[in-house]
């Protein structure tokens, strides 16, 4: 048996995040977190990034996570800090993004009475974590960080929440080590039956239009190389989710687009002609398929999902597969013979659509913006989108073609998300660049990091589209609500002396032919740098289908009474 | 079709489990019927039973995410009529004397219940069976004078559902 030590609980903290690989930590302290922060700076392998708000630290733990696949790691204190986590945890917990939350807590012999700064941070992160959990006595401090990494990372990954009070923080506790675990795991899981490759492998031999629906869980899997082999050997074009954005080349003869709400009509039709779906690692989110009831209803579904709780749970499957998608696919794919499906495919494309010239009416066009940006840097950049008409142009417009380059927040859906995020995937691959792209409204949840950026030397690119409006709530007023933007027109600061105010470099961009230069300019920026492009007031995302309509139910333009005299 | 399902979860003999258990079912918004919570036979184990009102398919996923509940060792559905369905009630009643009294212990004879406790403050009273039985029982006992009635709330054995309702979604409202 290893030899003891005694460390405090704060000691002992820094010490269990080392030995579980963490090297950089996102937080801000407070008073019940306090011993940590004073034990921190004895533990140089451990970089501390001093955010300006928690929720921040949060996203760029998942950020971090989601770019470098280990558990990214926040910090704060009771009450507010705790509290100020909550959104970017229930952001890492629908996207299944592996976060580990340490909170102080207020001492046990507080707890219960109100003390200054005293919440229940467990019990109001229990529905958007995997694990919420008190650490309640010195003894079982060690343990329970440990196994909040196992829990963070394994299975189907999510947020952890390891709540510690300040008096265990304070304690004198033995440790002998990583290896010398007490606790036992219990993790039930599902005693799954065997996968049946053999009807999976049956229903794709006989189908004459199948489609591939890749997700996250390809990403989250590493199963990038195993999608792909299956895919041409089995000739089926493949679709990919918003999450599921960058786990299949964008320039491969089957990728077709993303499905659903804002999806491209052909990659529509394609899944309302389709006879078969393999789904792998999606979970059928109803901005995949609108209304389930028109959804595919001629296709059967495979669903290859590592989670056996969403089979079935939104459309009818008629064979699951359930496991890790790396390695079911080349099982499944070892059981079929080369296909070509040409046939099938120049279908699905006779239906793709030439975008209007005058597409986003003056201003500036995304696609150009986005076209430059993937120009510039060659296609090697990580583009971190917000939440928002953006979202949805970098989701569609980006050629991406390396793996797992696209980053948002997809289930949660949560604005603000981009700029602090990015910090997080920066740090993850701090040799390539960095785009954080925001709207005018979802940046302004979040821009005091940009003092994060210059304090902590964090290259991150910022990109604003500023139309001036919530631009998709706008969208959607303008479609279903005749035209009443309520509360939608957004002011915004002059952005160019706000980054100034930052001491960083910032430009405005209002003509396509200072796209380039401005982009250029901000990459050769030895730090971090700001570029508002002002688009077009109205401009819209097409195509889309209509909350509660069918994938066939597209609009491709404005409706005619909502349009402007 | 929506039906009556019988939950049975085995989990830790921790507040917080029980806390994300409980949470876990009020957000899928079932109906519910009767949540009974006691110790499960093994020690540090607690046993939580509810009858929820769904589909088989949408049942089978309600326990596979208890089951990815940490703290949960085990979780299963059956449906109702598929499983043994039990409820004890424990009756304090008025003190009674002479004739009413040789009325009570036939009454409670009719229903196989015992006494467990008597003095000059009254009597106490327990009878198992299905719900409907003891609350018939109870009913009955009703003239002599109850001063408590304490369910324990339907208690089950049940057998488990076959796999394959898991591939088959509940109908869904269009949002």
């Amino acid at each position: 048996m290893s030899e003891s030590h005694v460390y405090s609980g704060a000691h002992l903290t820094c010490k269990v995040l080392l030995e579980e690989g963490v090297d950089v930590v996102f937080g801000y302290p407070g008073g019940a977190i306090m011993p940590f922060y004073h034990a921190l700076p004895e533990f140089p392998g451990l970089r501390h990034v001093l955010v300006r708000h928690e929720q921040a630290a949060a996203h760029a733990a998942d950020g971090y996570a989601r770019a470098s696949g280990r558990p990214g790691v926040c910090v704060a204190t009771s009450g507010p800090g705790a509290t100020n986590l909550v959104t970017g945890l229930a952001t890492a917990y629908m996207d299944n993004s592996p976060v580990v939350a340490i909170t102080g807590q207020v001492s046990r012999a507080m707890m219960g009475r109100d003390a200054f700064q005293e919440t229940d941070i467990v019990g109001i992160t229990l529905p958007i974590t995997k694990w919420s959990v008190l650490v309640e006595r010195p003894e079982d401090l060690a343990d329970v960080l440990h196994e909040a990494f196992h829990v963070a990372r394994s299975g189907r990954p999510g947020p952890v929440l390891v709540d510690i009070p300040k008096d265990i923080q304070n304690s004198r506790i033995e440790y002998r080590g990583a290896g010398a675990r007490t606790a036992e795991r219990r993790h039930p899981g599902r005693a799954a039956g065997a996968p049946d490759f053999e009807a999976a492998a049956r229903l794709i031999e006989q189908a004459e239009r199948p489609l591939i629906l890749a997700g996250h869980g390809v990403i989250l899997g590493e199963a990038m190389d195993e999608l792909r082999a299956f895919a041409e050997r089995s000739g089926i074009p493949v679709i990919t989710t918003l999450l599921g954005i960058s786990g299949f080349p964008e320039d491969h003869p089957l990728h077709l687009g993303m499905p659903g709400m804002h999806g491209e009509v052909h990659v529509n039709r394609a899944i309302q002609h389709a006879d078969l779906l393999v789904a792998v690692g999606m979970r059928f989110d109803d901005r995949v398929t609108g209304n389930t009831a028109g959804f595919a209803r001629h296709a059967k579904v495979i669903h290859l999902e590592l989670d056996p709780s969403e089979i079935g749970k939104n459309v009818p499957v008629d064979v699951p597969l359930v496991g890790d998608a790396k390695v079911l696919l080349p099982h499944l794919a070892a059981r079929l013979r080369p296909r070509r499906r040409d046939e099938w495919k120049a279908e699905i494309h006779a239906q793709q659509r030439e975008k209007p010239a005058d597409h986003y009416r003056g201003g500036l066009s995304p696609e150009t913006i986005l076209q430059s940006l993937h120009d510039s840097t060659g296609g090697r950049v990580n583009v971190v989108a917000d939440v928002g008409q953006h979202q949805m142009w970098v989701a569609k417009l980006f050629p991406y073609r390396r793996p797992n380059q696209h980053f948002s927040s997809g289930g949660l859906g949560s604005m603000g998300f981009a700029v602090p995020a990015a910090m997080g995937v920066w740090l993850a691959r701090p040799d390539e660049p960095v785009w954080a792209i925001s709207g005018d409204g979802g940046f302004q949840m979040n821009m005091q990091e940009i003092a994060t950026m210059r304090q902590e030397r964090l290259p991150v690119k910022l990109a604003i589209f500023n139309n001036g409006y919530l631009g998709m709530v706008r969208q959607w007023q303008q479609f279903f609500h005749g035209r009443r933007y309520s509360q939608t027109p957004i002011w915004s600061p002059d952005y160019v002396k706000l980054a100034d105010a930052y001491g960083i470099p910032g430009w405005r961009v209002e003509a396509s032919d200072e796209i380039a230069g401005a982009i250029d300019a901000a990459l050769r920026t030895d730090g971090p740098a700001l570029v508002e492009f002002v688009i077009e007031q109205e401009a819209n995302v097409f195509p889309m289908i209509p909350p509660g309509a069918t994938l066939s139910d597209v609009i491709e333009s404005a409706p005619a009474e909502s349009v402007s005299a | 079709m929506s039906d009556w399902h019988a939950l049975t979860v085995l989990m830790d003999d921790k507040l917080v489990t029980l806390n994300a258990a409980v949470g876990l079912l009020r957000r899928r918004n079932l109906p519910i019927r009767n949540v009974t919570v006691g110790p499960a036979l093994a020690d540090g184990t607690t046993r939580l039973f509810a009858m929820i009102e769904t589909d088989g398919g949408t049942a089978h996923r309600i326990a596979e995410l208890f089951r990815k509940v940490i703290g949960v060792q085990d979780a299963r559905v059956a449906p109702a009529d598929e499983a043994v369905l039990r409820e004890a009630v424990l009756v304090r009643l008025k003190p009674a004397g002479g004739d009413a009294y040789a009325e009570l212990l036939d009454v409670l004879g009719l229903y196989h219940a015992s006494v467990v406790e008597e003095s000059p403050d009254g009597l106490v009273a327990e009878v198992s069976g299905p719900a409907s039985f003891v609350l018939s029982c109870v009913r009955a006992l009703e003239r002599f004078g109850l001063l408590d009635v304490a369910r324990s709330g339907t208690l089950a054995v049940d057998r488990p559902v076959p796999g394959p309702a898991i591939t088959q979604p509940s109908e869904m409202p269009v949002s």
